[in-house]
């Protein structure tokens, strides 16, 4: 699709990883750091954040413009597990020592220079994310590296270990509604420092520390970890993208992100060719209300009728570049108006590199419009509809964003979006969000404890799925996603009970597994404990290997029923040789007339009646043998 | 040199003088692991003895252990530089005046990044930069009395502050606010309220407990609603601070009926034994009873006298006469106690219970319930400890009643005068009935009910 020459570009990327650790309690209060799903909150509280005053005298831009949308708040709590910490009504307790830990434990793994006496920070927040205003942050680890397959060394540049935010759940009437389960659960972020150099390398070493991560106590859940991904090319600027949560997504945002910044690069080249410059950007609208009150076009129309405005701008010498596609199905126009919907909350903007007929324009309304706006054949004009106050917000986003065209790449957050593209999410955050904590004391990481924890760490999970996959003779990706599901260790203890067949373990726990709970079964139900005994019986032979399949399902269903009950429930008590010589003659007398038919081949619908009688109580491969004797000799007999 | 290495000693201190390394100064740290560059930072004086402290680039804090580092280099010097906004607070003919006095106490404050430390912020132009909403209630002066935590408050400042607010009623304020820490804010309000007993125009204290540094500080609309009370016509002591968990609503509390009752939550004041006076929500006043004392041009008369004399004990199992003693010994005039239940002490301490009032000691009775009236004439302690000269305080809170012995004895040192006065009402402390729903009122309930 793309074929870039990433040296040539000068493509730097970072990495900052986010992970929920899964410890008891959240990081500075004892509440069970527990989702709640879609329970109904017990209680309701609301509140206003207000911007501080900064060192300068003044409030931090991105702090006012939040202040200024003038919106509500409203908590949403539960009563067993919400405390009055999380409402900021009560000071932090001590920092959470387990999280503590497997921070440091990961610090040690990344190579990183461990501080011995952290101090907590605030971050400043105000969309209301977090109910003080700010999250609480400290920095455990500096200056570390992660190696690639290849031995490249990413630096990393930090380690830290904060809050989890709030969950927002809907925006309505300017009230932001956010539940508190969510906040103050222990994260930890892992950033880099740009030393990436191609899409790949960044997907691998997102890999890499996702791996190291999971292999450590943290959430195995969806949404758990985040990542987000800065993308920088020489002729272009620093773009954070937020929110990828997809490994696989990182190539193909890297390189839509690489595609979207040449484009502007060159849109701005071509407008220097054309002469146009900053001069002749519009400084206001034209307002076309009364020209167009009577359009054919039904949604202005409507849009008019209801008091809103249309207005217009024309833009000198800009044909074709809002058409200009920047990355797949995404054009200048796209880019210009997504920003709209983003900032002033407007449906987007209608430019004229749009087929106008498709909103129901006559030739004759182009005309007029174009008339009006003394726009020519080489410009481009872009028309917005909206309410004036929606509208000013609306036409200074335009304006700013067209001027900066002639500059090229704005730095800007973007989010990630499913189809690989991605859109504006905010201006980047100034500095200095940050400051001491005022309610908390210094915590150490001590020398000794350091120490203690490097003698016990484990190994990196690449060495591990290299090395299980040749001792146990399965596929790397196979221990890969173990350590993804968090079941490494259960392998390790099933190995334990069960070493003869090793992929009988990974088909249990990866595709058994899952073709259950897609028939939409509660997979969670079957216990680790659970997985210990059905292994167990295996060995001692009570079950056959395809038994392993039917105990699941039946256990999914029924989360009270032991496995021994669940066996005894199947009718799965095995089998000894003589019953099932006894129950194949009895199939095979039964069956004497496709014998002859079809001799050694009836087989296969033989073993299908013998299987439908005795699945589970006893090993196939014993039944299949069995089976091939009786048969064979009844061919003798008929001889 | 102790000021430019503040907070730092052993080991730390020997080394930053070695390098000749102030604090501000931008320094590169070596250790025998890694490179660290950052800002020197002053330290708490609890802190750990040998490490120093720097600000990184990233703004965040770390120590770094003595024992690791290999050398240091300046590299510069960050020069603190805080400016005052600049925007005047604007003059509108038709809103009230209003003053604010400051105390101290985080309810007018602002941030210092590097230190975190919470700054007092008082000009006029830096609170109507904090909390412009404030112009479109009032014109306001401020003036900060004193900077003091609310611990380290006593009766001079209660003096100090009372003739400040005296001086604002003639000067033709139309109402005060006064600015104060939490913790004892009780006690300065009841002071306050004996002292100045006919205040003609509002004296409304206010707070936070949340630091106006915070984005989720209640600092803001705490001001806000004390300014829309100093502007109505309750012309009394009363707290005004939020009345529930949400930023909505904030209560009017008669100053000597107020508690604070929780350490940290936003609706830690209560009114106790009785409903709160009204409250204050979107600038609106709603008041829940009819007999406060309203605004008026009649004179402000103000008594200060105060016996600093007196003791609050708090009574428990295993009290000695010896504690009873020290007071007396030391030529104590007065003693409040909160006693149990319904105003109790142990027998131990009759000795010297009976010897403090032979020698003149006025002993004051309230109850560490702190909720209901002490009633001495249903135990056999009660009645002996009235026998011995105690007298009842009624349903007064213990500090409201160390306030009070405090101020009468500042009046007068006639025993039967003492008595009289003591069992005056004379700034609202005391009140005739108690209403049931006063010991668990919610403000549905206050809304519903008809005025009292």
């Amino acid at each position: 699709m793309y074929n870039f020459d990433y040296k040539e570009l000068g493509l730097k990327c970072g990495l900052e990883i986010h992970q929920q650790l899964d410890t008891e309690t959240k990081l500075f209060c004892r509440c069970p750091s527990k989702l709640q799903g879609t329970r109904e909150p017990d209680f309701n509280i609301m509140r206003y954040m207000r911007p501080v005053l900064g060192e300068m005298g003044t409030f931090d831009k991105a702090m006012l413009t939040e202040y200024k949308k003038g919106n509500t708040i409203i908590y949403e709590g539960y009563n067993d597990v919400i405390c009055t910490y999380e409402l900021d009504d009560t000071p932090p307790f001590s920092c959470n020592e387990e999280a503590r830990k497997i921070t440091l434990e990961l610090a040690l793994l990344l190579n990183a220079n461990i501080i011995e006496e952290m101090h907590v920070s605030r971050k400043n927040y105000l969309d209301g994310s977090v109910p003080s205003g700010f999250q609480r942050t400290m920095i455990l680890g500096t200056d570390g590296y992660i190696t690639l397959k290849k031995g490249k060394k990413i630096r990393i540049a930090i380690l830290s270990l904060e809050e989890e935010a709030a969950r927002k759940i809907k925006t309505e009437n300017r009230t932001n509604f956010y539940r508190l389960d969510r906040l103050g659960i222990p994260l930890v972020e892992v950033t880099t420092q740009p030393d990436i150099n191609t899409p790949e390398e960044c997907r691998e070493c997102a890999e890499r520390i996702g791996l190291l991560l999971w292999m450590t106590n943290v959430k195995k859940v969806l949404g758990s970890i985040r990542q987000d991904v800065n993308v920088s090319i020489k002729s272009g600027t620093r773009i954070e993208i937020k929110g990828v949560q997809k490994l696989s997504w990182i190539t193909i945002l890297i390189n839509h992100e690489i595609s979207r910044q040449l484009n502007l690069i060159e849109i701005r080249e071509e407008l220097k060719n054309r002469k146009v410059s900053e001069k002749d950007i519009p400084q206001e609208p034209v307002d076309l209300t009364r020209l167009m009150g009577k359009t054919g076009s039904k949604s202005i129309a409507t849009g008019i009728k209801s008091g809103k405005k249309l207005y217009g701008l024309n833009f000198k010498g800009f044909k074709d570049i809002f058409g200009k596609e920047l990355m797949e199905d995404y054009r200048f126009g796209t880019e210009v108006s997504s920003k709209v919907k983003v900032i002033s909350g407007l449906k987007g903007i209608i430019h004229s590199d749009e087929k106008l007929e498709n909103y129901n324009f006559s030739q004759d309304e182009i005309k007029k419009i174009q008339n009006k706006l003394n726009s020519k054949e080489k410009d481009c004009f872009v028309l917005v509809l909206g309410t004036i106050k929606e509208l000013k917000k609306a036409i200074d986003i335009i304006i700013n964003r067209i001027k900066y065209v002639f500059k090229g790449v704005p730095p800007e957050t973007r989010k990630a979006l499913d189809n690989g593209n991605t859109e504006f999410l905010r201006e980047l955050h100034g500095g200095a969000r940050l400051y001491p904590d005022t309610d908390s004391q210094a915590i150490m990481n001590t020398v000794e404890e350091t120490k203690k924890i490097q003698k016990t760490l484990p190994n990196y999970p690449w060495d591990i799925i290299e090395d299980y996959a040749k001792m146990y003779k399965v596929e790397q990706s196979s221990i890969k996603k173990l350590i993804f599901n968090g079941q490494l260790s259960l392998f390790d203890s099933l190995i334990d009970i069960y070493p003869a067949k090793p992929s009988i373990i990974i088909t249990t726990l990866l595709n058994t597994a899952k073709s259950i709970k897609r028939e939409g079964k509660i997979i969670e139900n079957i216990t680790n404990d659970d997985y210990r005994k059905i292994f167990l019986e295996l060995k001692n032979k009570k079950i056959g290997k395809e038994a392993i399949e039917d105990i699941m399902r039946l256990k999914a269903d029924s989360p009270n029923l032991t496995i021994e009950q669940s066996i005894m429930n199947l009718n799965l008590e095995s089998l000894s040789i003589e019953d099932l010589k006894i129950i194949i003659n009895e199939i095979v007398i039964k069956n004497l007339k496709i014998i002859k038919e079809r001799e050694m081949r009836s087989m296969g619908p033989l073993m299908g009646e013998v299987m439908k009688k005795v699945r589970g109580k006893i090993d196939g491969e014993i039944i299949s043998k069995e089976l091939k004797t009786q048969i064979s000799n009844k061919l003798k007999e008929m001889k | 040199m102790k000021d430019k290495l503040k907070g730092y000693k052993g080991k730390s201190i020997d080394l930053l003088k070695k390098y000749t390394i102030e604090i501000w100064d931008i320094i590169q740290i070596t250790t025998n692991k890694t490179q660290l560059e950052g800002i020197l930072m002053p330290r708490s004086e609890y802190s750990a003895p040998d490490f120093i402290e720097i600000k990184l680039e990233n703004n965040y804090n770390v120590g770094i252990n003595v024992s690791e580092i290999e050398n240091i280099k300046k590299i510069g010097k960050r020069e603190a530089n805080y400016k005052l906004p600049e925007k005047e607070f604007p003059y509108n003919k038709d809103l009230p005046k209003l003053q604010l006095l400051g105390t101290g106490g985080t309810v007018a404050s602002r941030l210092d990044y590097t230190t975190g430390a919470v700054i007092p912020s008082f000009t006029p132009s830096e609170l109507f930069s904090s909390v412009p909403e404030l112009a479109e209630i009032c014109n306001l002066d401020c003036e900060i009395v004193f900077e003091i935590l609310s611990e380290n408050m006593k009766f001079e400042y209660w003096q100090k502050l009372a003739e400040k607010v005296k001086q604002a009623v003639d000067s033709g304020f139309d109402g005060v606010i006064i600015g104060h820490g939490t913790d004892t804010m009780t006690f300065t309000s009841a002071a306050l309220a004996f002292m100045l007993k006919d205040l003609s125009i509002p004296v409304v204290l206010t707070g936070s407990q949340r630091s106006s540094d915070r984005p989720s500080s209640d600092a803001a609309l705490n001001l806000i609603n004390a300014a829309t009370v100093a502007a109505s016509d309750i012309a009394e002591v009363v707290v005004t601070m939020l009345g529930s968990p949400s930023h909505d609503y904030g209560l009017i509390h008669r100053g000597t009926v107020v508690r604070k009752m929780h350490s940290s939550v936003r609706d830690t004041f209560r009114t106790i034994d009785d409903i709160p006076l009204g409250m204050v929500r979107n600038r609106k006043i709603k008041t829940f009873k009819n007999n406060y004392r309203k605004r008026s041009r009649s004179e402000t008369t103000i008594n200060t006298n105060f016996e600093k004399k007196v003791a609050l004990i708090y009574s428990y199992p295993g009290m000695e006469n010896e504690q009873i003693e020290f007071y007396i010994d030391r030529g104590y005039k007065g003693i409040v106690f909160a006693g149990t239940g319904l105003g109790h002490v142990s027998t131990d301490v009759y000795n010297a219970i009976e010897r403090a009032i032979q020698e003149g000691i006025t002993i004051l009775m309230t109850t560490q319930a702190l909720h209901g009236f002490v009633g001495m004439n249903v135990y056999s302690t009660g009645r002996e400890l009235q026998h011995l000269g105690v007298i009842p305080g009624r349903n007064l809170l213990p500090e409201v009643g160390y306030v009070k012995l405090g101020w009468v004895l500042g009046q007068t040192n006639d025993l039967k005068e003492i008595k009289e006065l003591l069992l005056t009402n004379i700034a609202g402390e005391f009140i005739d009935r108690e209403v049931p729903i006063a010991f668990n009122y919610n403000i549905d309930e206050l809304l519903k009910n008809k005025k009292l």
